[in-house]
């Protein structure tokens, strides 16, 4: 076994999961909620942009644009069944985390502007919020659906890796 | 892959079909069949005659929800489209 995800970046994983999941379902009615949850996310998606930077090999940003690149070839092959191994993010998965981290910046910072004087009832900024909030839980079903489908197709629990931190070596 | 399918269909679903359930705090205004609604421009003008900047308004259930503004503070106002009677005022900070 070989450890890949660091501790912050599996607390960051799981804290975005949930606050994401919050956010989702306490829109209007549990307002106070909602902004709380919004602006954690905010946190989040800083410290995990920092954590790009800064944090350990598998955290960083280092290979993300060879592997956004390769991941359009990545997800042709992947959608014949065949997966090539990464130890860390796969092509699919680094698009994944990109899509993921622009569009809650995009919904959390509408959702902010909403609350402000100037924007608030401004209707391209509370849309905006809507669609792209719309789309990050389209996301995150394809997320989990992707895990899945490469728990099956490489025989390795990546749900406990996530948890865990460890990855079986390579072959 | 059959599985993931349906895994991934009913967790689609039910994130989407439960959120609308928690929309919004406030949709029942009237009973009135949607044809025989006054426009919505005229909930915008009672809100304007009220006092508040009016940003936009829409239909939220049976309610024309208008967005106002009033001495720096935000606000929901939810209009019956059937009398034009202000049935909720939302404070939103």
């Amino acid at each position: 076994m070989v450890k890949v995800w660091d501790f912050p970046l599996r607390a960051c994983h799981w804290a975005l999961a949930f606050f994401v999941l919050l956010a989702w379902f306490t829109p209007s009615r549990f307002d106070s909620l909602h902004r709380f949850a919004g602006y954690t996310v905010m946190v989040l998606i800083a410290f995990r942009i920092g954590w790009g930077i800064f944090g350990t090999r598998f955290s960083r940003f280092h290979a993300i644009g060879r592997r956004l690149r390769a991941a359009p070839a990545y997800l042709y092959k992947l959608l014949r069944g065949r997966s090539g191994r990464y130890r860390g993010l796969n092509p699919a998965g680094t698009a994944m985390m990109v899509a993921l981290l622009l569009l809650l910046a995009v919904s959390t910072i509408t959702g902010w502007m909403s609350t402000t004087v100037r924007f608030f009832g401004v209707p391209w900024v509370e849309d905006t919020h809507g669609y792209v909030s719309d789309a990050v839980i389209v996301l995150v079903v394809i997320h989990v659906l992707g895990v899945l489908a490469m728990c099956v197709l490489q025989k390795e629990n990546l749900i406990r890796a996530m948890i865990t931190g460890w990855k079986r070596r390579h072959r | 892959m059959k599985a993931l399918i349906k895994v991934s269909a009913v967790l689609a679903v039910s994130l989407f079909a439960s959120a609308p359930a928690f929309a919004d705090g406030f949709k029942n205004c009237t009973k009135l069949d949607k044809a025989s609604w006054k426009p919505a421009s005229e909930a915008e003008a009672k809100a304007k005659e009220a006092g508040y900047e009016v940003r936009r308004s829409k239909v939220e259930g049976s309610c024309y929800e208008v967005y106002g503004v009033k001495e720096g503070k935000l606000y929901e106002l939810f209009y019956s489209p059937e009398d034009l009677s202000l049935k909720k005022t939302i404070a939103k900070n």
